[in-house]
């Protein structure tokens, strides 16, 4: 019982962390392009 | 319901013994959360002594106590704490303390993260403060920061890299809470049985995460212009100050949002246990949260109207902007037929809860006066917009986060507080806060100007009345502290699992004080002792 409930929390902590990292891209892109799309290049 | 999971599994270990170990180092939402909370509370009567060196100078016309410059950095300073110190950590402190419990989750999705999403906090706020005794003082050009003002001061690079700090905390909490809600539910906690306040905070969540990287770009530029010689807001070089301001304000708008919807989720907490009725319209309030949070991406130049936009700007921003007053009075429509025909009691967290709708609302509606393009022409940049964003800001928001610090007293500290003190405290804020703010509204419409520490000799009793209720309602606020240190340390009065009768959720199901680990096994999930108690959403 014990190790299932472990693995499932193990894959929640997993799909969290993949969350995360989409997140954290989003909000580099949106930093990166703030300053990008005002260099008129 | 969830009782036996989680009897049986909390306090397999409990919290480290050492302080060093216990919070400095602590991965413990529960802790992390107490952390927040803590630190706001400490920046609360910082930015509040700012508060007070304001009121203090504006108390009659004339300059009285401290040099133009010096009041120029009160005003900035104030915001900045406020803001970035007071509100938004003590946001982030209720959801990693409430968040977990409230969904059925062990603790936060990164605890690791967690941890340095606070502790980077003071270092960003010791940066902050430490300008104001640097030769040349701290950042004087209002929390906005406009150039070319704010680039004239010798602090802006601390105070960028201040902001800098503030929003990676920020980002990365808004990440976390992300990640939590997404993922780390108990089974059987769908999307729509989550309390109101878990999902005002992952709406708020992505905004944050929307909108602080455009303000990290915007400090980025100003820090360019001042030391590296780019022109982007510099006219003399091809630039545009004007372009800051969008882009400020794209962020600003939002951020205004990231301050108070969360307090509707508290509020939507609150009000249903002590009128003892699930809330009304459960998912018209979570649409016009998110309805609320969308809208808030196209009305940023409601701010810019007195900068000379195009006709057309002026009329679709001030028509978007007048359109939010739809979903937040779907919001105040349902907060009050909630208490209607309700079995209402009136502990503390309820008056606060009934004034924030109340002054809230008022803080509305001088919004929607804002919101009218020609009459902003007048208003703009005078003390009504003062009074209007204090009325949203202190009545709002603060009053929210006092509403959730009385609520949920019990369940972190395991002791009630005393509601004799919680009710003088009450009473004392709300008279005073009227007193304070609501005469700013007559100064606005006489034309007095905001951020300036003399003026016209016409408005001197209004500023006088202000003042007084300025200094009542920062001393009404040691009581606050008081009620709390007595809760937590002193109070003989234990509190119940679950400590409110009418409360519901998953939260109340966990002993008082909340053991240090909690729901190590997922909760069942019962849908009748959901807190917004219907199960065909």
């Amino acid at each position: 019982m014990n190790a299932m409930v472990d693995n499932a929390m193990d894959e929640r902590r997993k799909r969290a962390r993949r969350t995360a990292w989409i997140a954290g891209c989003v909000a580099l892109g949106i930093f990166v392009l703030s300053i990008v799309q005002m260099l008129k290049l | 319901m969830a009782h036996d999971a989680t009897h049986d599994h909390h306090d397999h270990h409990g919290a480290p013994q050492g302080f060093f170990q216990r919070w400095v180092m602590s991965t413990n939402h529960k802790d992390i959360g107490t952390l927040y909370l803590v630190f706001a509370l400490l920046m609360f009567f910082i930015g509040g002594a700012f508060a007070m060196v304001i009121r203090a100078e504006l108390f009659k016309p004339g300059m009285q106590l401290v040099q133009p410059y010096f009041f120029n950095e009160m005003t900035t300073m104030h915001a900045l704490v406020m803001i970035f110190g007071a509100i938004m950590p003590s946001f982030v402190g209720l959801a990693n303390w409430m968040i977990p419990l409230m969904v059925g989750a062990p603790d936060m999705a990164l605890p690791r993260m967690n941890n340095l999403s606070f502790w980077i906090m003071p270092f960003a706020f010791t940066l902050l403060l430490s300008t104001l005794f640097m030769p040349g003082g701290g950042p004087a050009g209002g929390w906005t920061m406009y150039p070319p003002l704010s680039l004239q001061g010798e602090s802006i690079a601390y105070v960028v890299f201040a902001v800098h700090l503030m929003g990676i905390s920020s980002i990365m909490g808004a990440i976390n809470i992300i990640a939590t809600i997404l993922n780390m539910r108990a089974p059987g906690m769908d999307l729509l049985k989550m309390p109101v306040f878990v999902w005002s905070w992952l709406i708020t969540a992505f905004l944050l995460i929307a909108v602080m990287p455009v303000l990290a770009g915007a400090v980025t530029m100003l820090l360019t212009d001042k030391y590296f010689h780019t022109n982007f807001f510099n006219a003399a070089g091809g630039g545009d100050p004007v372009l800051y301001q969008h882009i400020f304000w794209f962020f600003g708008h939002p951020e205004v949002y990231i301050m108070i919807l969360p307090a509707f989720g508290i509020i939507s907490e609150i009000i249903p246990t002590f009128a003892r009725k699930p809330i009304f319209g459960y998912k018209a309030m979570v649409f016009a949260i998110a309805s609320i949070a969308f809208l808030s991406f196209i009305v940023w130049a409601h701010h810019m109207f007195a900068v000379g936009l195009p006709m057309g700007a002026e009329i679709f921003f001030m028509y978007a902007t007048m359109l939010i007053a739809v979903p937040t009075g779907v919001k105040v429509f349902n907060w009050v037929s909630t208490m209607w025909g309700g079995s209402m009691t009136f502990e503390t967290p309820m008056l606060f809860s009934i004034a924030f709708v109340i002054l809230f609302t008022i803080g509305g509606f001088s919004g929607l006066m804002l919101a009218l393009a020609p009459a902003d022409f007048q208003y703009h940049d005078t003390y009504f917009v003062v009074a209007h964003f204090h009325y949203v800001l202190v009545t709002g928001a603060a009053f929210s986060i006092m509403a959730a610090a009385y609520y949920w007293l019990p369940k972190w500290s395991g002791n009630m507080y005393s509601e004799t003190w919680g009710k003088i405290h009450f009473w004392s804020s709300v008279i005073s806060v009227n007193v304070l703010f609501f005469p700013q509204h007559f100064l606005g419409l006489a034309g007095m100007p905001r951020r300036i520490p003399d003026y016209n000799v016409a408005f001197a009793n209004f500023n006088m009345i202000s003042s007084i209720g300025g200094f009542w309602f920062g001393a009404s606020q040691l009581i606050f502290l008081g009620v709390i240190v007595h809760c937590v340390y002193f109070s003989k009065k234990k509190a119940a699992d679950r400590s409110w009768e009418g409360a519901k959720g998953l939260e109340w199901t966990v002993p008082s004080p909340a053991p240090h680990h909690t729901f190590d096994v997922p909760p069942v999930i019962h849908d009748d002792e959901l807190a917004h108690g219907h199960t065909d959403h």
